[in-house]
């Protein structure tokens, strides 16, 4: 059972690192990204060929990783989803769709089709009230209630942050400040596509790393945001692992029915309180 | 709706109209037969089919699902177990398909349709996972999963599917039954509304109209013509795999219908057959050829918002304009 708990709590916390990402860019921009997925296998990817450069030191790697999505977030942030800003949502989810499968071939193209095995970086275990945990997982739990604090500062403290909560709030409101809300919405969007990249690096070792990887994790990810509602920080913290638990608990007893539990739940969600929406 | 619509002049000059549009796409369909395979455009007429229904939910009533798939692979999935199990006829299989779309939609309908937008969006896309997973994995032993099942439909008098003409000529037919109930639906005062909701549901509601009806009903008509182009695949193919509900494929319908252009029937014929012939001709000759859509998609959207019939449109009436334009320079 244990072990079941820190499984439901490991995936919460890439879950959370995912959607954090999503959240932000339709609470900001109003934008449904399919290709935040893409980014996040993408990252992946990055992190795999990095690996052996850098010696194999996975912490590196993975800061490497980070930085190179960069470039790559802000050439879709300026070139597809800016221009589609006040647009009708279906013509983003449309735009960010298609980038998603540019993107998924460009990796088939690069790196193929297989899927590419990564190693737990730590491998050892440690053992409480008699059973045995990999360190692995619980770092990755411990890191995300650490960027969930850091976030929190981030947009409580920050001016950046308070900045773009002001504007998810009420953005003509923040416009008519005289400040560019663009250019902190494109900054937030990289640093959400970095969290997305994070999450996929700490889960790669986890299952492993293939083209679609990214899609599997999307459709679950859509189902936080909704659950958590959108755009609202702490409600994507609480919802990914409330449904990271979900999936946990329904593969321990029916393994094939976990992914679709989480849709059970959020159709209920939905129907409960259907006023947000 | 003006009075003199009802006049019987007017009437029968409608009625002139819609056989001239029945000879339009029939012509269209039988002219495009000899370049390709009889058996690809009989493929491509129920993808059109599809792409329809999807576009009354899409193109005109505004409500954009990335689920119609589900609705597909019911009316593939429940005429194939109807045939197995109940009756081989080809017709009642149809029936029991088009029955199953409109029963899943009707009752998946009361919890999507008060939704709007993205929400909307991604519960039709959730129920199609959940549709999948029941397919693929939860009955198993009724579908086969992943390997999938021959459907047991045997030929009814003239009705052999193994004829490939019969099977032309039937899918033209569904084909055209489709478009003429789905275009009598959309001129009526019926489609004034749900085009009026596209445009703004409030205004609607205050107008006393009962907006959730409306498009409850939408969206069980929308998953009912899905469910008739999966009958008619199951009838076709005769195998049938859960690639018919694979949530992935939805981005086909919404290409085409887009790249047609959303909101008329004649640009969900165009997109259609544009994505069908697109795919067939881009995947025969590169693996890789789904970025193709990609940058196709993105071009539609930032450029082509009407697709293929509003660019043709507005095309014709530059030509027309330049004409009227030459006209007056002679006369001065």
């Amino acid at each position: 059972m244990i072990q079941t708990l820190l499984y439901g709590t490991t995936i919460g916390a890439i879950l959370y690192f995912f959607s954090i990402g999503l959240s932000i860019t339709f609470g900001t921009m109003k934008i449904i990204n399919f290709a935040h997925c893409m980014v996040y296998t993408l990252g992946v990817y990055f992190f795999i060929t990095l690996l052996p450069f850098l010696g194999g030191i996975f912490p590196a790697a993975l800061a490497f990783a980070m930085l190179m999505v960069v470039p790559v977030a802000y050439v879709m942030e300026r070139f597809v989803i800016r221009r589609l800003y006040g647009e009708s949502l279906d013509y983003a989810m449309i735009a960010t769709y298609a980038m998603l499968l540019i993107g998924t071939d460009a990796i088939k193209w690069i790196w193929g089709n297989t899927p590419l095995p990564v190693s737990d970086p730590l491998g050892t275990a440690m053992t409480v009230l008699g059973v045995s945990i990999p360190v692995y997982r619980v770092i990755i739990v411990a890191s995300s209630v650490a960027l969930f604090l850091s976030l929190n500062v981030f947009f409580k403290k920050n001016i950046i942050g308070k900045i773009v909560i002001a504007a998810l709030d009420d953005n003509q409101g923040v416009r008519c400040l005289g400040l560019n809300v663009d250019r902190y919405f494109s900054i937030v969007f990289i640093i959400g596509s970095v969290l997305a990249v994070l999450g996929g690096v700490l889960y790669a070792p986890i299952s492993a790393a293939e083209p679609y990887m990214g899609h599997d994790i999307l459709l679950i990810a859509f189902a936080v945001v909704i659950v958590g509602g959108m755009g609202n920080l702490t409600g994507t913290f609480v919802s990914a692992f409330v449904l990271g638990m979900v999936i946990a608990l329904t593969g321990r007893y029916y393994s094939q029915a976990a992914d679709t539990m989480v849709f059970v739940v959020m159709a209920a969600v939905l129907i409960f309180r259907r006023s947000e929406g | 709706m003006g009075t003199d619509l009802h006049k019987p002049d007017v009437q029968a000059a409608r009625k002139g109209v819609v056989w001239r549009e029945i000879a339009i796409i029939a012509a269209a369909f039988l002219v495009l037969t000899p370049f390709l395979a009889v058996h690809r455009v009989t493929d491509f007429m129920i993808f059109c089919i599809y792409v329809m229904s999807f576009d009354l939910l899409y193109g005109y009533m505004g409500r954009l699902s990335f689920g119609q798939m589900l609705y597909l692979g019911t009316g593939v999935y429940v005429s194939t177990l109807f045939s197995l199990h109940i009756s081989p006829n080809p017709l009642l299989s149809m029936l029991a398909g088009v029955a199953g779309g409109a029963i899943v939609a009707g009752i998946l309908g009361l919890v999507v349709v008060p939704l709007a937008e993205a929400p909307f969006a991604l519960t039709n896309l959730a129920f199609n996972q959940v549709g999948f997973f029941l397919i693929g994995s939860a009955f198993q032993r009724v579908t086969h999963g992943e390997d999938g099942i021959s459907s047991g439909v045997e030929p009814w008098g003239f009705l052999d599917f193994a004829n490939e003409y019969v099977a032309y000529g039937f899918v033209l037919a569904c084909l055209i039954f489709a478009f003429l109930v789905l275009k009598t639906l959309t001129r009526s005062p019926y489609g004034i509304l749900i085009r009026s909701i596209k445009e703004n549901e409030v205004r609607v509601k205050f107008l006393g109209y009962h907006t959730f009806f409306y498009k409850w009903l939408t969206f069980v008509i929308a998953g009912s013509f899905a469910a008739l182009a999966g009958t008619l695949y199951t009838l076709y193919i005769g195998f049938v795999s859960p690639v018919f509900i694979h949530p992935l494929n939805n981005v086909e319908v919404i290409f085409a219908a887009l790249i047609g252009g959303a909101g008329n029937l004649y640009g969900a014929l165009a997109g259609g057959v544009f994505y069908m012939v697109l795919r067939d001709s881009l995947s025969t000759h590169i693996p890789q050829w789904e970025w193709i859509l990609g940058i196709l998609l993105l071009i539609v959207v930032f450029y082509l918002r009407e697709g293929i019939t509003g660019f043709v449109r507005s095309l014709t009436r530059g030509i027309l304009r330049k004409m009227a334009q030459k006209k007056a320079m002679e006369e001065a």
